[in-house]
């Protein structure tokens, strides 16, 4: 209970006072409070009446020391607001009044001093102050500025970033007019003003809106902006937005689509194959050359596949290792001569290489691959080497030909000389006729082997000889009648096992003698102790009529003789009709025809010739 | 001069073993001249006479180019034959093949024979610097 020197009945009134209030004397001593001030304070009952003001609250400045003595001269001013702890040591702020306290004749005997709690709205400023700090530096750094529209009165006000985004000085003042105004006109603007009405009118907002500015200095620029209204009891009283700067983003972006393109537009268009493959070795990229490769149009088609989806088997498990390898040793492979077979069988050759693809720490993420497809290169590469092969083959042949012409020509001359020699020195008239003799000898050798050369140039130099159709068991039993009396004197079997209608294709005059040559031949080497037995058979393989002929003749020692064997003038029996030009005409002849002839022999047991006539003649 | 025991030619053309005799008779004193038509029955005749402890003959002319057996199967085949004379043997050619020449140098460092090596046609002059006993 707290004890006042008043009455009762007042002492009683003021402690029921709602306010938290207090009477203090000129000399600052609180001589009675409200039942209200008490409760914040928690005042004990004996400093009531003893405390003097400054004791309770002894951070009050000095300034209140003034304001009380004016009060207490009769002119009474706002103490302000002071901050305090209550007794929960809550931090507290209050607003101090104070009016003179007179007694019943008039005279000032103190203050009356009252306090009202504007701790909430001391909090709520502040946490506003706080808020619009807040927002203002998210303004700056985010460069989303803010903007508001009151509809009632026409106004609009721009945060200091939506300023800055304009162009326009801290100072300007914009209104709604002047503000679409700023927007680029055409699409820009048309979409701002939509955009504007429908909200107004029917309440919809806007965001994200990609548009142009053309800032106060003129400069053009992209922005994001975003609106929406705000309603009041059901209507519309304004809208609130956000105003971005999104310029460089935008000029990135465009420049970042420019550069894609462009990567793609060359990707697509480079003459090689460009693929990028993850770290499982599925496709992440395919340029337009790779998807053509494997069969599709779209990369869609092809893109997170395997190798093993795309290859076959064999070059998906080399190529993946491959993959591997880089990725494991972030080694490129550079150049690598590759065959690539796809699933359905075609193979591919390509020069390819191999890039690994790292990420910020060093790690391979991928590969990259490019491969250039070298497949009609290497054809040609073959088609060359052919040529080069027939022509060195040529440039041999050539070259030992000449030796021959000149070794034959030179031996049939030195005899010339040697018994033109004899004869210019010789009395005896028998010796002489002797040598005359042996000159027409040697005149006949040297006519029978330009004839014999003749034959060898004119198969070599008829390059355009024409090839027929021709009916090979028709010319076999030809050939075969007229060697009838070689054949019917070595009472020879030749069993002719080609079919009737066989036809193969060859220069007629060249099968003739080639069939004439290997079956003479055959008859002529046979073996003394049994009955010859010559067969014929024919085949088409790889490209080629290949005709057999088989004997069971004396055979011929490959191993000695297997490079003479087609030479000229080389003879490898003791027989007494051997001149060792016919197996080499014969292949000259094959050889003009683009065949080829194959032998294989066992000595005293036979000799088997294949002769390849080639079909695509 | 020496006389010479014997002289064989093997040759399988009759036009320069005619002519070989008739040169090699009117300049050369020889009790006989022999002659073969391929390599084959010159090493036959060569190893008979070996075997049989008979004279191998002095001076061999040797043709390159023969039906069979050719001349240098010949030699390769001759030089194997353990005979401890030495004996001559001129090579008689028309070949200006290199591979001739090539197989020439490689006989005739090969064997303790004496080995020439001689380009047709061969005179009398030629025939007599040839003739002498190795």
């Amino acid at each position: 209970m707290v004890k006042v020197p008043l009455t009762t009945d007042a002492s009683y009134l003021i402690r029921q006072l709602p306010a938290p209030t207090a009477f203090i004397d000129t000399n600052y001593n609180i001589i009675q409070t409200s039942d209200k001030w008490t409760s914040i304070f928690n005042e004990n009952e004996d400093y009531a009446s003893s405390k003097s003001l400054f004791a309770v609250f002894p951070n009050l400045s000095n300034k209140w020391k003034l304001v009380l003595n004016n009060c207490f001269k009769g002119n009474p001013q706002p103490m302000g607001i002071h901050q305090t702890i209550d007794s929960n040591g809550k931090e507290i702020w209050f607003e101090w009044v104070n009016t003179p306290w007179y007694d019943t004749h008039e005279n000032i005997i103190g203050a009356i001093i009252q306090l009202s709690n504007i701790t909430e709205a001391v909090n709520n400023e502040l946490e506003l102050n706080k808020k619009n700090l807040f927002l203002q530096q998210q303004a700056e750094i985010t460069k989303i500025g803010r903007w508001e529209f009151n509809i009632a009165d026409n106004q609009l006000y721009w945060c200091s970033t939506t300023k800055a985004i304009h162009g326009v000085s801290k100072d300007f003042e914009p209104n709604i007019e002047s503000a679409l105004f700023y927007y680029k006109e055409g699409h820009s603007r048309n979409t701002i003003s939509m955009a504007l009405y429908e909200a107004q009118n029917n309440g919809k907002s806007w965001s994200n809106v990609k548009l142009q500015i053309v800032t106060a200095n003129g400069k053009t620029k992209w922005v994001m902006a975003g609106g929406k209204p705000i309603f009041n009891k059901g209507a519309i009283v304004g809208l609130i937005g956000t105003f971005q700067d999104i310029h460089e983003q935008v000029i990135a972006d465009i420049k970042t689509i420019d550069n894609e393109k462009l990567l793609r537009t060359l990707i697509d268009n480079l003459p090689v194959n460009v693929y990028v493959k993850d770290t499982e070795s599925k496709k992440v990229l395919a340029n337009k050359a790779e998807c053509e490769y494997l069969g599709v149009n779209d990369p869609k088609d092809i893109l997170g596949k395997t190798d093993f989806e795309l290859y076959a088997y064999e070059a998906a498990v080399k190529s993946r290792k491959e993959d591997v390898m880089v990725m494991k040793t972030l080694r490129p492979v550079i150049g690598k001569e590759t065959v690539k077979k796809t699933l359905d069988g075609k193979e591919t050759s390509f020069l390819s290489s191999k890039i690994p693809l790292l990420n910020s720490k060093g790690i391979a993420y991928g590969i990259v691959g490019i491969s250039l497809d070298i497949t009609t290169l290497k054809e040609k590469e073959k088609e060359l080497r052919n040529i080069i092969n027939i022509a060195s083959v040529q440039n041999k042949k050539l070259l030992n030909f000449a030796h021959i012409v000149s070794h034959n020509l030179r031996s049939h001359s030195a005899n010339f000389s040697m018994l033109l020699g004899f004869l210019e020195s010789e009395k005896d008239e028998d010796e002489k006729k002797n040598i005359v003799d042996m000159l027409s000898k040697a005149s006949n050798n040297l006519l029978e082997t330009l004839d014999n050369l003749n034959q060898v140039v004119s198969i070599n130099t008829n390059t355009n000889i024409a090839v027929k159709k021709i009916n090979l068991y028709d010319k076999v039993t030809e050939a075969c009648q007229n060697l009838s009396a070689l054949i019917s004197n070595s009472s020879c079997e030749i069993e002719n096992n080609i079919p009737v209608n066989f036809i193969l294709k060859s220069v007629p005059a060249y099968l003739d003698s080639i069939l004439t040559n290997f079956i003479s031949n055959a008859v002529k080497y046979r073996h003394p102790d049994r009955k010859s037995h010559v067969i014929l058979d024919v085949e088409k393989k790889g490209g080629y009529s290949i005709l057999t002929i088989k004997d069971n003749g004396l055979g011929i020692d490959l191993e000695k003789y297997g490079d003479k064997l087609f030479g000229m003038y080389k003879t490898f029996h003791n027989h007494k009709d051997a001149r060792g030009i016919g197996l080499y005409l014969t292949k000259n002849q094959i050889d003009a025809m683009s065949g080829k002839v194959e032998v294989s022999s066992v000595v005293e047991q036979g000799t088997e010739f294949k002769i390849f006539f080639n079909e695509k003649n | 001069m020496k006389k010479i025991s014997d002289i064989t030619i093997i040759d399988d053309d009759a036009i320069t073993v005619f002519g070989l005799r008739k040169l090699i008779s009117s300049s050369v004193d020889c009790t006989s001249i022999e002659s073969y038509d391929n390599g084959k029955i010159a090493l036959d005749a060569m190893t008979d006479f070996h075997d049989n402890g008979k004279q191998i003959p002095q001076i061999i002319f040797l043709d390159i180019n023969m039906p069979i057996m050719d001349g240098w199967e010949f030699l390769e085949a001759f030089i194997k034959i353990p005979i401890q004379d030495k004996i001559r043997i001129n090579i008689v050619t028309s070949s200006i093949d290199p591979f001739d020449l090539n197989q020439y140098e490689k006989y005739k460092n090969k064997s303790h024979h004496l080995i020439t090596f001689n380009q047709k046609p061969i005179d009398r002059n030629k025939i007599t610097e040839i003739t002498k006993v190795a």
